[in-house]
């Protein structure tokens, strides 16, 4: 089972440190997230954004701009921009009782909010909270993603990579299948001219 | 409507009929009203919430959507392909609806209806009485992964970690263990032979049973666990010991009270017995820096700190104490010192 990267303890609670977070963290970015950070800096520069720009740097928590100087080595699918947890609002089903084995309840539905873009996710996908909370997340990280970077985001990215590759994949099957057509015809035309020369050499 | 239809029909619901097609609608075995012409899965859906929320079934939304995404295939209603939604359901899935749901409007749990659950990524068979695997105790797993990933062992020949599981049910939690740590080995006991059965049958399901020895044990007999002593001292010890307290059986809902073994919840007058009897044998079995993680009741996490003051001898501290997704106290890290 894939383990993902973020701390989901319900409060400020939790047993994970930030530091232990980020140490998790690392290994899902790459060169790639370092370079996303000042693009979009420049970018936003042009445009009278201004105030959007503020608005992005203090949403990341400085934990995270750590994370993106702290480069690992992989070099595979660069890494969306993490959701940060202070950011998010988790509900699950309400009243769920005294809870533990006090409760059996199966209402597994878990609803995430992305407090700064106010998208909302929910996911009942499967019949376990924890793998709905995680589900919940990605697919949020996506959504986010989206919302910010528009066509930039890498999950349009991904979509016109897939397109341009299913259409070369297109191109390349149509050409190989006319050069067979082409080489049938040519095999088929020198046949009949050897049958004909035998025939009338009768 | 064809010969062969009708006799179909006929068959699917129900004798006792006063005559016609339509009379079974009046028969006594027949309480609900019947589903006109072609319904989709969500107008059963719909149906069977109301039929649920008439005769005071909780969770008549789930419980509805469930069981006709499981009669469909599919686990939840929302991961059914959505044209499946609308089409039409067959005679044969409408019985069977039909059938577990009238397991339902008996307070059935719906992991028995269904005869399976999902736990940390896994399908597992449910079978009554063995306890159900609570949520929560999912979050249990994850913080037991992390401190093992933490913590680089010194591995012996045969890897690690080396688990004891007490209580182990359906074999939730240690096979859900075993598939995340692939060196890890897993010792689960019981005192129920229901349990010990569905775990190794699980087991065998998910190919794990070469790395776990099910073993059937009542931990509050004295010196039994002493049959445990050849396994070696242990990494961890891991457990959802029955932690209700006495007085609070009675109001547990029917689902619980009519079908789950009351042995897997009541852990006596304070909740606090079985808890107890593993944190005084935990030292004997575990190795020098070993931990034990605990799921409790919130209001253990007090009477455990007291408790392990009031027994020196053990070497037990309580490190930890971890929250779960509703916000209670719900986990114990308690790790062994060297004497």
């Amino acid at each position: 089972m894939q383990r993902f990267s973020f701390t989901y303890s319900a409060g400020p609670n939790g047993a994970l440190t930030t530091q232990q977070v980020l140490n998790k963290q690392n290994h899902f970015m790459n060169t790639s997230g370092l370079f996303r950070f000042p693009t979009q800096l420049t970018r936003i520069c042009t445009v009278p954004w201004g105030l959007r720009l503020w608005e992005k740097l203090t949403l990341l928590s400085p934990g995270v701009a750590v994370t993106l100087v702290q480069m690992a080595g992989k070099k595979d699918r660069p890494a969306l921009l993490s959701l940060d947890e202070n950011e998010l609002e988790e509900q699950f089903v309400k009243g769920h009782g005294p809870g533990g084995q006090a409760t059996n309840k199966t209402s597994n539905c878990v609803v995430l909010k992305h407090i700064p873009s106010g998208i909302v996710v929910k996911c009942h996908q499967t019949r376990s909270i924890d793998q709905n909370r995680k589900l919940a997340r990605k697919i949020l990280q996506e959504k986010v993603d989206i919302f910010y970077n528009g066509e930039n985001s890498l999950v349009y990215k991904e979509k016109r990579e897939a397109e341009k590759k299913k259409q070369e994949r297109k191109k390349r099957a149509k050409e190989t299948l006319e050069k067979k057509k082409l080489l049938k015809e040519l095999w088929e035309s020198s046949k009949m001219s050897t049958e004909k020369r035998i025939a009338d050499s009768d | 409507m064809e010969l062969w239809s009708r006799m179909l029909w006929a068959l699917l619901f129900g004798p006792g009929r006063k005559g016609g097609t339509r009379g079974w609608a009046f028969s006594s075995w027949q309480p609900h009203p019947p589903l006109a012409g072609l319904s989709s899965a969500t107008e059963v859906v719909s149906h069977w919430k109301g039929v649920f929320e008439k005769k005071g079934i909780p969770e008549a939304q789930e419980s509805s959507e469930y069981i006709v995404a499981h009669v469909l295939g599919a686990k939840t209603f929302q991961s059914l392909k959505p044209v499946l939604w609308t089409q039409p359901l067959t005679p044969q899935q409408l019985q069977c609806i039909r059938e577990l749901s009238s397991r339902r409007l008996q307070r059935m749990p719906m992991q028995y209806i269904l005869g399976e659950w999902d736990f940390q990524g896994l399908s597992l068979k449910m079978v009554p009485p063995v306890f159900i695997p609570r949520p929560e105790t999912e979050e249990l797993v994850e913080w037991v992964l992390e401190e093992v990933a933490q913590r680089p062992r010194a591995v012996g020949a045969q890897g690690g970690p080396l688990i004891l599981e007490v209580g182990c049910g359906s074999g939730a939690i240690s096979l859900s263990l075993l598939s995340q740590l692939p060196q890890s080995r897993v010792i689960a006991v019981d005192k129920s032979e229901a349990a010990i059965s569905l775990t190794h049958e699980n087991a065998q399901r998910l190919q794990l049973q070469d790395r776990i020895w099910i073993v059937s044990l009542d931990v509050t007999l004295e010196g039994s666990w002493t049959h445990l002593l050849p396994w070696g001292p242990m990494d961890l010890v891991i457990s959802n010991p029955p932690y209700i307290f006495h007085q609070d059986m009675e109001q547990l809902a029917p689902e619980i009270r009519s079908y789950e073994d009351p042995a897997a919840l009541d852990g006596g007058e304070e909740g606090m017995d079985i808890i107890t009897h593993i944190l005084a044998l935990a030292p004997q079995l575990l190795k020098d820096t070993g931990s034990i993680f605990l799921e409790v009741d919130p209001r253990h996490p007090e009477l455990v700190s007291s408790w392990l003051q009031s027994r020196p001898d053990l070497y037990l501290n309580l490190m930890a104490v971890r929250r779960d997704f509703c916000g209670r106290p719900r986990f114990l890290h308690i790790q062994r010192s060297e004497p």
